[in-house]
């Protein structure tokens, strides 16, 4: 059996199976009908011939049969017409009466039955159809036979029933063929409600949670498939809502306690101990953003429609960190294609990849390095810094999550690079790394740019 | 100078309220969007420090509020999520400017100070950054308190630089700033101008380095001893 993925396929499938079978056999089944209900009705019509021909046969008292026609009788009969015969049979066999030019009998004589019987021969060319019934009179029977030529010019009847595939059988293919079409309209209309909410349903991402398929117009078939969806986004959003939530409320509850740490080490009277302090609320207040973006990355999906330009990026990302390396006594420059390079991708999550890695080279870099953006047109963004660069068995640990060169180093937690690598993954981008001939490391993501 | 600060959480607020009163501002303390609704519409504040991430309701809401009855208060808003998103829908909301948590106070003092130096706000027109000042209505700089004569360019250069002190300032909204729509720009005319302003500064014995951040612009900020 042929499987079909689409129920309007399948449907029109067999609809097409039952056309076929429709088409061959309704002809022959009306065909039979009809050459039925011609037989009945020629029959008939012998039968009563039959009878009238009996009625004028009479018996005399001598003991002769006597066959009295009337003229226009005998015309119908007449040889020079040819399409009607008439018999008449004694008990023996024996031919009384014929309209036949050689007396012989419509039927053969071994046909006498006791009842009237329809009886078929052959004559010649002429092919009679016809009736034979006994007739009594005076305890003795005789039999009376009438046939009609079938072949005769005027038999009209039997030229329906032989022209009926030529003349009307064919009606019945473009009959059905109408039918199907107007049902494939019908199935169309009959299914647009469940394309209308296959399209709703495209429409669902993580960030479009809210959107629901509409039940109104579906059919009640459908119904509780809709309404089971429906019921389980709603599960699936209050997920989401309670995922996204979390990480708002932890953002807050994390962040707000480190700033009054802040502030309160801003009052302090020995400046060398609060700047200490500060570089280790630094450090941590990184590491809570870093597990907040880990968080917010569980939900993240990346909408097909949404676009970056990941050179504006870059540029964002090198003012945000410039004051951070000046302060360390290093720089930064961006350089590369100035033209907008558009991507397929999240602005904010994109931001985040580029600002860790651009983190990541400040704090490797010695002061007086300039840590060096590039971004090519292809939608390639290198990221170049002048520190100790990666070792060969290093290259594959340092994107795994909490991976750390050094362990006793604190502010880091070792999670920038395993967020990259997330970033880069839901953007199917490529994240590699390699030493530079001149030292230190160069860190490149490389995008497909935006159709 | 009254400034009206909105942060539920009591400790932060008393030590935000603390670090401002030791920069010379009074702060008023609240801690609900119905406080501050009802306190932003009764008083006139120089400026107004916002968190977000209220108890009754979102402190967006009385941002755009405040938009909408176009009251040009300064807001700067205190959020403790960081992303772009979040930070652009403030912006759009009408904020001036935010701060991300963890923040450290003299930042806070910095850039409220920076919104009560634009135009039409309430602090003294003066912008400084070490021994080099800049006054906003004469467009006079000023090095250990002695008028400075710069050109027009230089000039403006200067004050784009320092209204935002150790912030960067693009190379665009420079050239947009200098040149306007007036046509084209030499591709090194901006550095030219930074060049020349930064040897004036030197040679006259300006506290300062503008710094350039190739690809991106420019940053003025206080001379390191190394």
């Amino acid at each position: 059996m042929i499987s079909f993925k689409s129920i309007f396929s399948r449907i029109i499938f067999l609809h097409v199976i039952v056309v076929v079978i429709t088409a061959i056999f309704m002809p022959l089944g009306l065909y039979w009908f009809l050459k039925s209900a011609a037989n009945d009705l020629q029959h008939q019509a012998m039968r009563e011939q039959a009878d009238l021909v009996a009625n004028y046969l009479v018996l005399r008292p001598n003991g002769q049969w006597e066959l009295d026609l009337p003229p226009a009788l005998q015309d119908l009969y007449s040889q020079a017409y040819g399409r009607y015969a008439y018999a008449v049979l004694d008990n023996s066999g024996k031919v009384l009466f014929s309209s036949l030019k050689d007396d012989s009998p419509v039927f053969s004589a071994d046909a006498l039955a006791s009842g009237v019987a329809f009886m078929q021969t052959r004559k010649g060319k002429a092919a009679l159809s016809g009736v034979s019934l006994p007739k009594e009179s005076a305890g003795r029977t005789v039999w009376v036979q009438v046939g009609e030529d079938l072949a005769h010019r005027d038999v009209i009847i039997d030229d329906i029933v032989a022209d009926f595939f030529k003349r009307v059988g064919w009606i019945t293919l473009p009959i059905l063929l109408f039918l199907l079409a107007i049902d494939i309209v019908i199935f169309r209309r009959a299914l647009r409600p469940l394309v209308n909410a296959s399209e709703m349903a495209q429409k669902i991402n993580p960030k479009r949670t809210d959107v629901r398929l509409s039940p109104e117009k579906i059919p009640s078939e459908i119904l509780p498939l809709v309404q089971a969806v429906n019921q389980a986004l709603d599960r699936l959003e209050a997920g989401f809502r309670v995922q996204r939530e979390f990480t708002a409320d932890a953002a807050h509850e994390l962040r707000t306690p480190l700033t009054i740490l802040r502030s309160r080490i801003d009052t302090l009277a020995d400046r060398g101990t609060s700047k200490a302090l500060h570089r280790d609320i630094e450090g941590m207040a990184r590491i809570v953003s870093q597990l907040l973006d880990i968080a917010e990355l569980e939900t993240l999906s990346i909408d097909p429609a949404e676009k970056a330009d990941v050179r504006a990026i870059c540029a964002e990302v090198a003012e945000f960190a410039a004051p951070l390396a000046l302060a360390q006594g290093k720089s930064i420059a961006l350089s590369g294609t100035d033209e907008p390079v558009w991507l397929n991708g999240n602005s904010e999550m994109l931001t985040r990849a580029i600002r860790n890695l651009v983190e990541n080279a400040i704090n490797y870099s010695p002061p007086g390095a300039t840590v060096e953006i590039v971004v090519e047109e292809g939608g390639k963004v290198d990221v170049l810094d002048q520190g100790p660069g990666i070792k060969d068995d290093e290259r594959e640990l340092i994107f795994q999550r909490f991976w750390r060169r050094d362990r006793r180093r604190s502010g880091s937690a070792g999670l920038g690079l395993s967020i990259v690598q997330r970033i880069a993954d839901a953007h199917a981008a490529i994240v590699s790394v390699e030493n530079r001939p001149t030292g230190g490391a160069k860190f490149s993501l490389s995008f497909a740019r935006a159709t | 100078m009254r400034v009206l600060v909105v942060e539920d959480n009591e400790e932060l607020a008393h030590l935000l309220a603390q670090g401002l009163k030791a920069e010379g501002y009074e702060a008023d303390l609240l801690t609900t969007v119905a406080e501050a609704r009802a306190a932003v519409t009764t008083t006139r504040y120089a400026a107004l420090v916002l968190d977000l991430g209220l108890p009754d309701g979102d402190g967006l809401s009385i941002l755009r509020e405040i938009r909408q009855r176009k009251d040009p208060i300064p807001v700067l808003v205190l959020t403790a999520r960081g992303g772009v998103h979040d930070r652009v829908s403030g912006l759009r909301s009408g904020a001036d400017d935010y701060l991300v948590k963890p923040f450290a106070l003299e930042e806070l003092v910095a850039r409220l100070e920076a919104l009560l130096r634009r135009p039409g706000q309430l602090l003294g027109r003066s912008l400084q950054v070490a021994n080099l000042a800049f006054d906003t209505e004469s467009r006079q700089a000023f090095i250990d308190e002695k008028p400075q004569v710069l050109s027009a360019r230089e000039t403006a250069v200067l004050e784009l630089l320092m209204r935002r002190k150790d912030r960067v300032v693009s190379k665009k909204l420079v050239e947009d700033h200098i040149f306007g729509l007036s046509g084209e720009v030499a591709s090194n005319a901006i550095e030219v101008y930074v060049h020349r302003l930064r040897k004036q500064l030197s040679e006259r014995g300006a506290k300062v380095q503008i710094h350039t951040i190739r690809g991106v612009g420019y940053l003025i900020a206080e001379e390191k001893n190394q």
